[in-house]
């Protein structure tokens, strides 16, 4: 049996994956479409693409199930498919996965509010999340992935709906913008607020994902360390998403730029470095050379 | 309380998104017989830009914006009907037609973007989400809007929004994630 994520952690720097959406659009996901539908209608196509992460080097992959908690899946009218969708999400990427490789049962946000601003309880949010978390554990996740929080209330909401159902390690990933008074979420939370409570709700890694690009990840990383002993994810984007001349959706970002800044986030303290948003398998690849030069030789 | 005091205290009232006292110092405006459009203009409107300001600069996040947003307008549920009684318009940004691009189920800037408009007194009509292109062009024709806003979280959908950039009629404002001077001219007429 291989290492558990959590002792392998403490042995190097752990490669994550980059993006899923923009790979499956690529693969001609249709707009509109909830990416996680394609786990059980184009379960080949989802599994190229953990099996590409795979090749370049990714440790661990993230699951297609972002959008797969049951409150997000409504909006798309699968709200009674969340196990199912969820299930068949970890299990492609269990089946792809090579021996001694991770797959992480991904969880993004609701996308709704908790009262007062919105209409939604923190219990409400624990069951959406719960039985998302029911579905990757049952389909072989190693780790459960609560990412891309906005609002801390939210994310703890999530850990405590994943701890009600599994045992499995939770790590946990919140989405800070940067301002001249320091990094927040939407809501307005620091990094150090965050950390310590997701930290006293027993996580067992604590990150920024999403929004930053590289170089601004270096300085949220920095602050994650001063904040928390927890292992330290960080996966930053592209930079912002631009339309080029061409109509297409690009990253402002290239990737040696953002490369460049790679190093550093692992020097300020990240040991689960993986990409974003405008990365694809060539940022891993890249990645992972890095990673090899440095550690792996 | 006079006239410049009246006035500081909405605006305060505002920036602190104190939706019972915006309510009561626009009662009070009202009991007095102020000069409405200038308790509005004077009063209100500078504390609603005041916080855009504080969100621009990463002081006042998402529930803070909401907060005073409600402030506003309770403020002006409360001075509407005396308005419309003495048939005097308040000064109104216009009519405006919102959604979020098809494809695209998140909501959560179009709701913040529609009630800021609303909160500045603008004329709102919400499509929701997931709107087909036409049904922007069609609203806006049927209500006579000025302004057309169209919401993309995701970067797939975002080519929606430059595609609802025809050479005339209204003018469109996109939004996205933390993308409004990323986007703009990049998605602009």
């Amino acid at each position: 049996m291989s290492l558990p994520l959590l002792d392998f952690v403490k042995t190097r720097t752990v490669l994550l994956d980059g993006a899923m959406g923009t790979e499956l659009m690529a693969r001609g996901l249709p707009q509109g479409t909830a990416p996680e539908a394609w786990n059980v209608e184009r379960p080949g196509l989802v599994k190229e693409i953990h099996g590409e992460y795979f090749a370049a080097g990714a440790d661990v992959v993230s699951t297609n199930s972002f959008g797969g908690s049951a409150l997000k899946l409504a909006g798309h009218g699968f709200g009674g498919r969340t196990y199912e969708l969820n299930l068949a999400a970890a299990r492609l990427a269990r089946e792809i996965a090579p021996a001694g490789r991770y797959v992480a049962g991904s969880m993004g946000p609701t996308g709704k509010f908790l009262k007062p601003q919105g209409e939604f309880t923190e219990e409400d949010f624990a069951a959406a999340y719960a039985e998302q978390a029911r579905g990757l554990a049952d389909g072989g996740a190693d780790v459960l992935l609560v990412e891309t929080q906005y609002d801390l209330r939210e994310a703890l909401a999530a850990v405590r709906g994943v701890r009600s159902v599994s045992l499995l390690p939770v790590f946990v990933t919140m989405t800070f913008n940067s301002f001249p008074r320091g990094y927040f979420t939407l809501m307005g939370d620091t990094v150090a607020r965050s950390a310590a409570a997701l930290e006293k709700e027993g996580v067992e890694a604590v990150g920024a994902n999403c929004t930053l690009n590289s170089e601004q990840m270096v300085g949220c990383v920095r602050t994650l360390r001063a904040s928390t002993d927890l292992p330290i994810i960080a996966q930053a984007n592209a930079g912002q998403p631009v339309i080029g001349q061409d109509g297409r959706v690009g990253y402002s970002q290239g990737l040696e730029d953002y490369v460049r800044f790679v190093p550093e986030i692992v020097r300020a303290g990240a040991g689960l470095v993986g990409g974003c948003c405008g990365t694809n398998p060539a940022f891993i690849r890249a990645m992972a050379r890095i990673f090899n030069n440095k550690e792996r030789s | 309380m006079n006239r410049d005091e009246l006035l500081r205290s909405m605006n305060e009232a505002i920036v602190a998104g104190n939706k019972a006292a915006a309510a009561a110092l626009g009662a009070e405006a009202v009991r007095s017989g102020a000069d409405l459009l200038e308790v509005i203009e004077k009063g209100y409107v500078p504390g609603l830009q005041r916080v855009g300001e504080l969100w621009e600069q990463g002081e006042y996040f998402l529930p803070e914006l909401i907060s005073s947003a409600e402030a506003m307008k309770a403020a002006m549920a409360v001075l509407k009907p005396e308005l419309d009684r003495k048939n005097i318009e308040a000064r109104g940004g216009g009519k405006v037609v919102i959604g979020t691009v098809e494809g695209d189920i998140h909501d959560i800037g179009k709701n913040l973007v529609a009630s800021m408009l609303q909160a500045g007194g603008f004329e709102v009509y919400d499509l929701g989400a997931d709107v087909k292109l036409e049904r922007f062009i069609e609203k806006a024709e049927a209500v006579g809007a000025g302004i057309i806003c169209l919401s993309a979280l995701l970067t797939t959908t975002m080519t929606n929004q430059k595609r609802a950039s025809p050479r005339k009629g209204p003018p469109r404002q996109v939004q996205g994630p933390r993308r409004r001077r990323a986007c703009q001219p990049q998605v602009g007429r």
